[in-house]
C-alpha cells in the first residue's frame, strides 16, 4: 500500500518544487531588473544631466518625477526580464544562452558600475584643488608639527585615562562571556532545528541579535551616556551590548561547524541532550571561543577609544576635550599613546591565540 | 550454536531523506541473537542508513523496526534513550572526543545510565572506572588510558570506540564500516576484536563491510544491499562470482585483503 505512493511521491514533489522555485526566481529577477533600470535612470538624470551638463547647484526634486521614472523602469524591467536577456535573469541563472542575452547583460552591468563610480565621485566632492591649496597645506603643517611635538605635561593624566580604557574594555569582554555562551547555543541551527519551539526561539533570537549588532558601539554609547550618564560606565555597557551580539554570532557559527560524528556517537550511547552538548559539542568549541574572546578584548580596547569621543570615558573622552580646545600638542601625546597601546594589545592577543592552538 | 531468538525485526523499511534521496526501499530482515551479521553493498546502497534506523539516529519514513519485540520505529525522548543504551555503535571515523583522554572517552559510553549532573561534573562511580579499565583490557590498550584520544593511531582509536560501546553492556553492536579507514593489517586485528566481543561476550554484531575476504572470514550470515533493496541473503561462502557481479556491478573485480 505504502510503496507505490512512496515511489512516486518524492520525485514528483521535487519536480513541482523546482517549477515553483523557477517562478519565484523569475519574479525576483524582474524586480532586480526594475531596480537596476530605475537606479540607472535616476543617476543619469540627477548626477549626469543636472550636475554635469546643466551644472546646477541645487538639484530640483519632485515626487511626481520619481514616480514617473519608477513607472518607466517597471515597464522596461518587466519586458527585459521576461525576455530572459537581462542582467537580473543572468544573476538568478535564468537567462537564455544566446549571444544577445550575454552581451546585453554584460554591457548593462558595466554601465551600472561606471554610473555608480561617477555618481560616487560627484557625491564625495573630490577636489584636488582643496588638497593642494596653499592655505590647506599650511593648516596641515601646523597640525602635523604639533602632533609630532607632543606635550608631556599631561602624561600622568593620559596614562590614567588609557588604563581606564583598557580596564573598561576588559570588564566589557569578561561580562559578555556568560550571556554570549547561553545565546550562542540558542542560536546554533544544528542544536535548535529539532522542534518547533526550539526553532522559533532560534529564529527570534537571531533577529534580535542581528538588530543589536547592526547598531554600532558608537551609537550604543550615545544611548547609554544619556541613560546612565556620561563616563566609563556608559562606555562599558555600550561595548558589552555590542560584544554579546557580535560574539554570539561567531560562537554559534563555531557550534554550527563542529564535526557531527562525535555527536552521533554520544547520542548513540543513549545520552540526553545536555550530555551530548557537554561531551560532544563543548570540547570542540572551547578553543575557538577562547580565541574569539581574546581577540574581542583587543577590538574593544580600540573601540573604547572611539566611544570615548561621545562620552564613553577613558582616553577617548580626554582626546575629545583637547581636540575641542585645539590644543594639538596634547592631542599629539594622546594619539601616540593610543597607537602604542593598540599595537601592544594587538601583539599580545595574537601571541596568546597562537599559543592556545 | 546459534539461538533462533529474534533480536531485531525490520519490516518493509523505507527511508526518504529531506533532500529526496530514497535510501531504503522496503527492507525487511531479522537479526538473530548471537549472530555476526555482515551487510555488504556499494557506497550509497543504504548500509549506513539501515544501521542508523536500527538505533534510531535516523527516523524511518515508513515500515517498522522492532527491538526485542518492542516497536521502536517512532519512539522519542526517554524511551528512545533507554533503547539506545542497549545498542552500541562503532563508526568508520571512530568519532572519539579528540581532546579528552582515552578513559573519559570510554566512560562516555555510560552516559545513558547516568544522571545528568554527576555525568557533566565527570563524577563517575569507582565501579564505572573499574569497568572502563576492564574494557580497555579487552581491547588491549589499558596502558593508553590517560593519553589524549587524538594522540592514538587509527587502529587504537577504533579499539577505544569498541571499549566505549562495551560500557553500554550492549545486547547489539552496530559497526558502520569500522575498518574502512584503516590499513589491511590493522583491519584484520580490529575485526578480531569484534569476533571476540561476539563469541566471548555473546554480543550480537551487525557490521557493514566492504571487503569480501573479511566477510568470508568473520560473518556468520550476509545480507547484500543494492540501491536500497536487499538483493542477497545467505551464508558467506554462497557469494560466488556471479553473485558478486550482481551486487557490485559487471565491472567489479574482487580485491583480496589478508
Amino acid at each position: 500500500m505504502l510503496e507505490p505512493e512512496l515511489e512516486i511521491h518524492p520525485k514528483e514533489k521535487i519536480l513541482r518544487k523546482k517549477k515553483n522555485q523557477e517562478k519565484i526566481d523569475l519574479v525576483k529577477a524582474i524586480l532586480l531588473d526594475i531596480f537596476f533600470v530605475f537606479y540607472s535612470i535616476l543617476v543619469l538624470q540627477r548626477a549626469i544631466y543636472f550636475k554635469v551638463i546643466l551644472d546646477l547647484r541645487e538639484l530640483p526634486f519632485a515626487w511626481s518625477e520619481i514616480v514617473l521614472i519608477l513607472f518607466i523602469s517597471a515597464i522596461i524591467g518587466t519586458i527585459w526580464g521576461y525576455s530572459r536577456t537581462s542582467l537580473g535573469t543572468k544573476i538568478m541563472g535564468l537567462s537564455r544562452e544566446t549571444k544577445f542575452a550575454k552581451l546585453s547583460a554584460e554591457i548593462f552591468a558595466w554601465t551600472l558600475f561606471n554610473l555608480t563610480f561617477i555618481a560616487g565621485w560627484l557625491v564625495t566632492k573630490i577636489s584636488l584643488i582643496d588638497l593642494f591649496s596653499s592655505e590647506g597645506i599650511e593648516g596641515a603643517n601646523r597640525i602635523f608639527h604639533a602632533l609630532f611635538t607632543p606635550e608631556f605635561g599631561i602624561f600622568d593624566d593620559a596614562l590614567f585615562a588609557i588604563i581606564e580604557t583598557i580596564y573598561l574594555a576588559l570588564i566589557a569582554t569578561l561580562l559578555s562571556i556568560p550571556p554570549t555562551l547561553v545565546l550562542s547555543f540558542l542560536t546554533a541551527r544544528n542544536l535548535m532545528k529539532d522542534n518547533v519551539i526550539a526553532f522559533s526561539i532560534y529564529y527570534i533570537l537571531r533577529i534580535v541579535l542581528n538588530f543589536v549588532r547592526s547598531i554600532e558601539p558608537l551609537i550604543w554609547a550615545i544611548i547609554f551616556s544619556v541613560w546612565v550618564g556620561i563616563g566609563p560606565y556608559a562606555g562599558m555597557i555600550a561595548l558589552l551590548v555590542h560584544t554579546i551580539a557580535a560574539n554570539a554570532k561567531l560562537y554559534s557559527e563555531a557550534i554550527e561547524s563542529i564535526e557531527e560524528g562525535p555527536v552521533d556517537a554520544i547520542e548513540a550511547t543513549g545520552a540526553n541532550k545536555l550530555q551530548v552538548i557537554w561531551y560532544a559539542v563543548v570540547p570542540q568549541i572551547v578553543l575557538p571561543f577562547l580565541s574569539f574572546t581574546i581577540y574581542r578584548w583587543d577590538i574593544n580596547v580600540r573601540m573604547a577609544t572611539v566611544i570615548g569621543l561621545v562620552g564613553g570615558g577613558g582616553i577617548g573622552t580626554m582626546l575629545m576635550q583637547y581636540q575641542g580646545l585645539a590644543q594639538w600638542h596634547e592631542v599629539g601625546l594622546i594619539v601616540i599613546m593610543i597607537a602604542i597601546v593598540v599595537w601592544i594589545m594587538d601583539y599580545i592577543s595574537a601571541k596568546i591565540r597562537e599559543a592556545i592552538y | 550454536m546459534m539461538s533462533s531468538n529474534v533480536l531485531v525485526e525490520v519490516n518493509d523499511l523505507h527511508k526518504v531523506y529531506p533532500s529526496g534521496t530514497h535510501a531504503l526501499k522496503g527492507v525487511s530482515l531479522n537479526v538473530y541473537e548471537g549472530e555476526f551479521l555482515v551487510v555488504i553493498g556499494l557506497s550509497g546502497s543504504g548500509k549506513t542508513t539501515l544501521l542508523k534506523c536500527i538505533n534510531r539516529l535516523e527516523e524511518p519514513t515508513a515500515g517498522t523496526v522492532k527491538f526485542l519485540g518492542k516497536d521502536i520505529t517512532h519512539i522519542k525522548g526517554k524511551e528512545l534513550r533507554e533503547v539506545r543504551t542497549q545498542i552500541g555503535m562503532v563508526f568508520q571515523q571512530f568519532n572519539l572526543i579528540k581532546r579528552m583522554n582515552v578513559l573519559n572517552n570510554v566512560l562516555a559510553g555510560k552516559l545513558g545510565y547516568m544522571k545528568t549532573l554527576p555525568s557533566i561534573l565527570g563524577n563517575f562511580p569507582p565501579q564505572c572506572i573499574e569497568e572502563a579499565m576492564k574494557n580497555l583490557d579487552i581491547v588491549g590498550i589499558r596502558e593508553y588510558a590517560y593519553e589524549r584520544a587524538d594522540k592514538l593511531s587509527g587502529g587504537q582509536q577504533q579499539r577505544v570506540a569498541i571499549a566505549r560501546s562495551l560500557m553500554q553492556s550492549p545486547k547489539l553492536l552496530l559497526a558502520d564500516e569500522p575498518v574502512a579507514s584503516l590499513d589491511p593489517a590493522t583491519s584484520n586485528s580490529i575485526m578480531q576484536y569484534f569476533e571476540k566481543v561476539n563469541k566471548e561476550l555473546g554480543v550480537t554484531v551487525v557490521c557493514n563491510l566492504h571487503f569480501l575476504s573479511l566477510v568470508r572470514r568473520y560473518a556468520s550470515r550476509v545480507i547484500a544491499l543494492k540501491s536500497g533493496e536487499i538483493v542477497f541473503e545467505g551464508l558467506p561462502h554462497e557469494i560466488d562470482e556471479a553473485w558478486f557481479k550482481k551486487i557490485y556491478g559487471e565491472e567489479a573485480e574482487e580485491v583480496e585483503i589478508r
